[in-house]
């Protein structure tokens, strides 16, 4: 899994590449750590490379989410396959973060 | 039966996930392959992680083509603690993100990917069976 965070007009992107799993989990966390300091965070997650999460990235992502609404900010996820979807479908997380 | 005892397994999951999903009774659908990667990978992270105090111990691991229809079979077998996953309940997706709880969602997401998930204590051992029809 690549993570690579760039900044472009206010909002800050975060592009996703590869499998997100067992492991990996601990230096993506580690990768998204800059995005939990801050207030009102704007995060757009490009998942366009994301090819496969499983609980352990979907963990992370809810620890985003978690941060994000207690720093008032928004955080959304963007061009996600199918199949991922189906996984934030299926948990419920598909309510709980923005995918557009 | 296809299988491979992995000894001791602390850190061991990608290699024992490797092993499984590079079995020739795995399919070579790309749908299909993400949904067994995904229920290999909890069931598998499920026995590392917590089967035994500090990782010290073993996980064999074996996968078998059964039936006409056909019906992939995937089996996880360890000395570890007795512990049904089976029995923990599912959690509670209508919750927003403030009251959802890390954690609960592995064996979920083997339950709702695969077609059963069965789990028996047999000879000391925890055995858990998983099954998808392979068409």
């Amino acid at each position: 899994m690549n993570v690579n965070i760039s900044n472009q007009e206010g909002k800050t992107i975060v592009r996703l590449d590869g499998r997100l799993d067992t492991s990996n989990v601990e230096q993506f966390q580690q990768d998204i750590a800059p995005l939990m300091q801050g207030e009102k965070p704007n995060i757009e997650i490009d998942c366009t490379g994301m090819t496969y999460t499983s609980s352990q990235g979907l963990r992370m992502f809810l620890m985003m989410q978690k941060s994000v609404m207690s720093r008032g900010g928004k955080m959304v996820m963007i061009h996600m396959n199918p199949q991922v979807k189906e996984v934030f479908d299926i948990t419920g997380f598909s309510n709980i973060i923005a995918i557009l | 039966m296809i299988k491979k005892r992995f000894n001791p397994i602390k850190d061991k999951s990608s290699e024992i996930i490797e092993f499984l999903m590079s079995s020739p009774d795995i399919p070579e659908d790309d749908v299909l392959r993400f949904k067994l990667r995904l229920s290999i990978e909890e069931a598998v992270d499920n026995v590392v992680r917590y089967a035994y105090d500090g990782g010290i111990g073993w996980l064999e691991v074996g996968t078998k083509i059964e039936g006409d229809s056909p019906v992939l079979v995937i089996e996880l077998r360890d000395a570890g603690v007795p512990f049904n996953p089976l029995e923990r309940a599912d959690p509670d997706v209508s919750l927003g993100a403030e009251e959802r709880e890390i954690g609960g969602l592995g064996i979920f997401l083997c339950k709702q990917m695969m077609d059963s998930i069965c789990y028996r204590y047999e000879d000391g051992n925890n055995v858990l069976t998983m099954t998808k029809k392979i068409v």
